[in-house]
């Protein structure tokens, strides 16, 4: 038997030709052991691209979990928060888990090919997760990370590329879930709040989905992109990230940095009615007895990005941005926060915001207003609209 | 067909029968379901040939607790048996209680040695032997109250008055192994091996291995003495029926109801269903989980489960004689004493290592007993029958127990046997063998084990059967562990059965 050498260092993913060749920052991040772009251009010229034009991100170094059997529907049923049978075959839906005291081991989105075939995708490896919650059930659960590509294109033309490109998409609704060609499919899903698309298509298909997506968007203003652009564009819509407005409790080593779904604001999302799943006993407890912290959406005052500002109920600290950015298209000073309870919940009035500024070595501290939002703080309805307009 | 209960208790064994009774006592409707045809689980009374009759796994009762037997109203008559441990230079040694003397009278060198050691241990054990009354603190699942802490402070207060020279011995022996605490004070002869082979009975240990002074202390638990129930141990099934218990025998429970994190009864594999809001399991805490389904329960708790560690490596070798065997050195009411074949506390250790590697040892560690001698009513016509527990034996020998195996085995045990009762061969009618896997197919222990999973202090207290069950509620409202894999472990103690029902009581299930 003759052994592979392992690659020592990150590797590239199965776009890295054609990013290699669009970069000009020359700036790449470790994303699952992959190398992925941060920046491609400038951040401010991909953030943009998002809104007015249409963006190539990478997503393949996304965790991929197949999970296929009689018992697939029950087992996934068992492991996520949400009732899964309610999502239908074709559709997607976002998902949550959580350890048996309730707190979220990571978020991800599920793939209904079938009562019997779904595919999860998330941030945080899963296989040895997912091999545990299977036992029991009539399952096989398949690590599908390198075998699948995916490349999401976003963008209020990613509609018209996609037709440009011979797909055709005009009946998909958001969170539908096709396949368009052989090997090729497509989900009207997206980490922007914006109009777009996602596209999977076997690894080694990859670079052809690439170019021929390329041909067809140089007239819509296609862009490849890096995460620093998508980081904003998230935020605007309101997304929360693993390792920033929540520690994955499988990840965190510290003593009670575990947040509930209920805590980060998708008390919805938990459908306590649908039988047993991973956790439902401690996080019924929690909705009885309350919750201990509140993830918000905060607006602030001034334009200084606030991640990391501390939060105060007058002198008392409450609690701490997770994410924090001016928003380009709003043009507001937004963030997700995290607030110790009652904070965010019955108390929302005289918060204020502790931001840092360091302006060429000179330290600075700003004292801003800070007001709860309800929602995302980017919404706009081609994100919905179906057939979407061109753009 | 659907029947109500209050509760209804799975597998008849010793635990499920206590647990029964006690709800019954205090005016529960209450079903046993049995898959076999007779209660008593691994401490049933069978006949072994011919209208001789003995016990058929467990044959002495040296743990049962005084609060199971007053709050279950058992009535078994007994007889204090000594022990003899048995030396291979023909000058056995009897002990009983804390005297030690050679069996033919002459006094021990090692008496004062053993009495001392004996007095320490069984001193300790008792302040073990209480938390076996009262479900574990709950540490792991935050503390419930006052009461919980109650049990635990009195252990810590308890500790701290056996002064300071005690509480320091106490601590520093409690995790360690018994082998270097036997040999502190007494020869490594035939009583170091008789106490080290008490310490690791049933165990997946030899006395080196850490955790075997608990092992030792969690069998004197009760004072140590070692106790013969004349007729066996039917009184549990007797207690049961007076309590008004409903036995349903050979039946089998295909699965446990569970409606909204509720159990709701129980339907058995003829597809009859028992409602009942309290469903309690005597079975291993795997098998219990697996009784209901895994999806009942969160995937860490199915994880711990199914690694629970149960190895058996006891087995049984039940014999009819047709006389009772000579045995050199012994008078005929020694004959009648628990026999202990084990040369030294080395010769224990050594003969664990072969089970390591799927092996028999080749000169097996033996636990004798001849009820028939003290309890006639079980043979007639000067038949004898002599039950023996064999250590060490594998749960799954590399490939498999063939009839060769078997045979060996027996051969084996028989000869180990004989160096003490000569001509034993010659005696015996029948011989029936029972591999820990025979005795997983009879009693459905996982691996055949003794104490439904492994003793040791990651399977212990908070921890047992696993971390997060430790307290009978096992997951699911209104579904309890009420078998030896809960707390505080296997022998015949009633306590795991006592404790779960009591805690199903106080958890106002049935109110």
């Amino acid at each position: 038997m003759t052994h592979e050498a392992v690659p020592i260092g990150l590797i590239p993913g199965p776009f890295h030709p054609r990013l290699e060749a669009l970069s000009r920052a020359k700036g790449w991040m470790d994303w699952a052991g992959y190398m992925s772009p941060s920046v491609l251009d400038t951040a401010e010229f991909e953030y943009f691209a998002i809104r007015n034009q249409a963006t190539l991100f990478d997503i393949s170094p996304m965790h991929k979990y197949r999970i296929t059997g009689p018992d697939a529907l029950a087992m996934i049923n068992r492991v996520v928060t949400r009732d899964v049978s309610r999502i239908g075959d074709g559709r997607v839906g976002y998902v949550m888990w959580c350890d048996e005291e309730g707190m979220l081991i990571d978020d991800g989105t599920l793939f209904r090919f079938s009562e019997t075939d779904f595919r999860l995708c998330c941030q945080e490896r899963m296989f040895l997760w997912l091999l545990d919650a299977a036992w029991g059930f009539d399952v096989t659960v398949t690590d599908e990370s390198d075998a699948v590509a995916a490349v999401a294109l976003q963008g209020p033309t990613a509609y018209s590329v996609l037709r440009d490109a011979g797909l055709d998409v005009g009946q998909m609704k958001p969170f539908d879930w096709h396949e368009v060609e052989t090997d090729l499919w497509i989900s009207r899903t997206g980490f922007t709040g914006d109009l777009g698309y996602e596209i999977w298509v076997p690894w080694d298909a990859a670079l052809p989905l690439w170019d021929r997506l390329w041909a067809a968007g140089n007239h819509w203003g296609l862009r490849a992109i890096g995460f620093d652009a998508l980081h904003i564009a998230r935020i605007e819509a309101g997304f929360i990230a693993a390792g920033m407005d929540f520690q994955p409790v499988h990840a965190a080593m510290r003593l009670h940095r575990g947040r509930t779904p209920i805590e980060l604001g998708f008390g919805r999302m938990v459908h306590f009615d649908k039988g047993h799943f991973n956790g439902r006993r401690a996080l019924l407890k929690q909705r009885d007895g309350g919750q201990r912290y509140a993830l918000v959406k905060i607006d602030l005052g001034g334009f200084k990005p606030a991640q990391d500002a501390l939060i105060y109920h007058r002198k008392r600290e409450v609690g701490h941005v997770t994410s924090g950015v001016w928003s380009p298209t709003t043009k507001r000073n937004i963030a997700l926060a995290e607030l110790k309870a009652p904070y965010g919940i019955s108390r929302t009035d005289d918060l204020m915001a502790e931001i840092y500024v360091n302006q060429e070595g000179r330290w600075d501290r700003r004292l801003v207003s800070v007001t709860i939002q309800d929602k995302p703080f980017f919404i706009n309805a081609r994100a919905r609209t179906t057939p979407p307009a061109a753009f | 067909m659907t029947d109500t209960y209050d509760a209804i208790v799975v597998g008849a064994g010793h635990n499920g029968l206590t647990a029964a009774t006690v709800l019954a006592r205090r005016g529960k409707r209450v079903c046993v379901v049995e898959k076999s045809g007779q209660a008593g689980g691994m401490a049933r009374t069978v006949d072994y040939a011919e209208g001789a009759r003995g016990p058929e796994i467990a044959h002495l009762l040296y743990n049962l607790s005084p609060k199971v037997a007053k709050d279950i109203a058992l009535r078994v008559e007994t007889r204090k048996l000594p022990t003899i441990a048995m030396s291979p230079d023909g000058k056995h040694v009897e002990m009983a209680g804390d005297t030690l003397r050679f069996a033919d009278g002459t006094a021990h060198p090692e008496a004062e040695a053993y009495a001392a050691l004996r007095k320490r241990l069984v001193k300790f054990a008792r302040l073990l032997g209480q938390l076996s009354d009262a479900p574990p603190p709950s540490l792991a699942e935050g503390l419930a109250g006052l009461r919980d802490i109650g049990g635990l402070a009195r252990l810590g207060l308890n500790v701290k008055r056996l002064g300071k020279q005690d509480m320091r011995e106490f601590l520093r022996i409690i995790l360690s192994n018994a082998y270097d605490l036997l040999l502190d004070d007494l020869a490594d002869g035939p009583v170091a091996g008789a106490l080290a082979a008490d310490a690791v009975r049933g165990c997946w240990s030899g006395p080196r291995g850490p955790g075997s002074v608990f092992t030792l202390l969690y069998r004197l638990g009760q004072g140590g003495d070692v106790l013969l129930p004349m007729r066996g141990m039917g009184a549990f099934e007797t207690a049961a029926k007076d309590a008004g218990v409903e036995m349903r025998t050979r039946s089998t429970v295909a699965s446990v109801m569970v409606e909204q994190d509720q159990v709701r009864g129980v339907t058995l594999d003829d597809g009859t269903i028992l409602q009942a809001a309290a469903v309690l399991s005597s079975l291993a805490a795997p098998l219990t989980m697996q009784l209901a389904g895994a999806r009942h329960f969160d995937i860490e708790a199915t994880r711990r489960l199914q690694r629970m560690r149960a190895k058996g490596t006891t087995a049984k070798l039940n014999l009819v004689l047709s006389a009772t065997p000579d045995m050199p050195g012994l008078s005929d009411a020694q004959k009648a004493a628990r026999l202990i074949v084990a040369p030294s506390a080395t010769h224990v250790e050594s003969a664990f290592n072969p089970v390591k590697y799927g092996e028999a040892s080749a000169a097996p560690v033996l636990e004798a007993v001849l009820p028939s001698l003290s309890d006639p009513s079980l043979c007639k016509d000067g038949r004898q029958v002599i039950s023996v527990i064999a250590q060490f034996v594998p749960h799954a020998p590399d490939g498999g127990w063939t009839a060769a195996q078997r045979d060996d085995l027996s051969k084996r045990i028989i000869q180990t046997l004989e160096v003490h009762m000569p001509g034993l061969q010659d005696l015996i009618t029948h011989s029936t063998l029972l591999t820990p896997d025979d005795i997983e197919t009879l009693t459905g222990a996982p691996g055949g084990h003794w104490h439904h999973g492994e003793l040791s202090i990651d399977q212990l207290l908070t921890v047992r059967p696993v971390n997060g069950l430790s307290r009978y509620s096992f997951g699911v409202r209104g579904y309890y562990l009420c078998g030896a894999s809960a707390h505080p472990g296997g022998d015949v103690t009633g306590s795991p059965g006592r404790n779960a029902a009591l805690q199903l009581l106080a958890e106002g299930v049935l109110s």
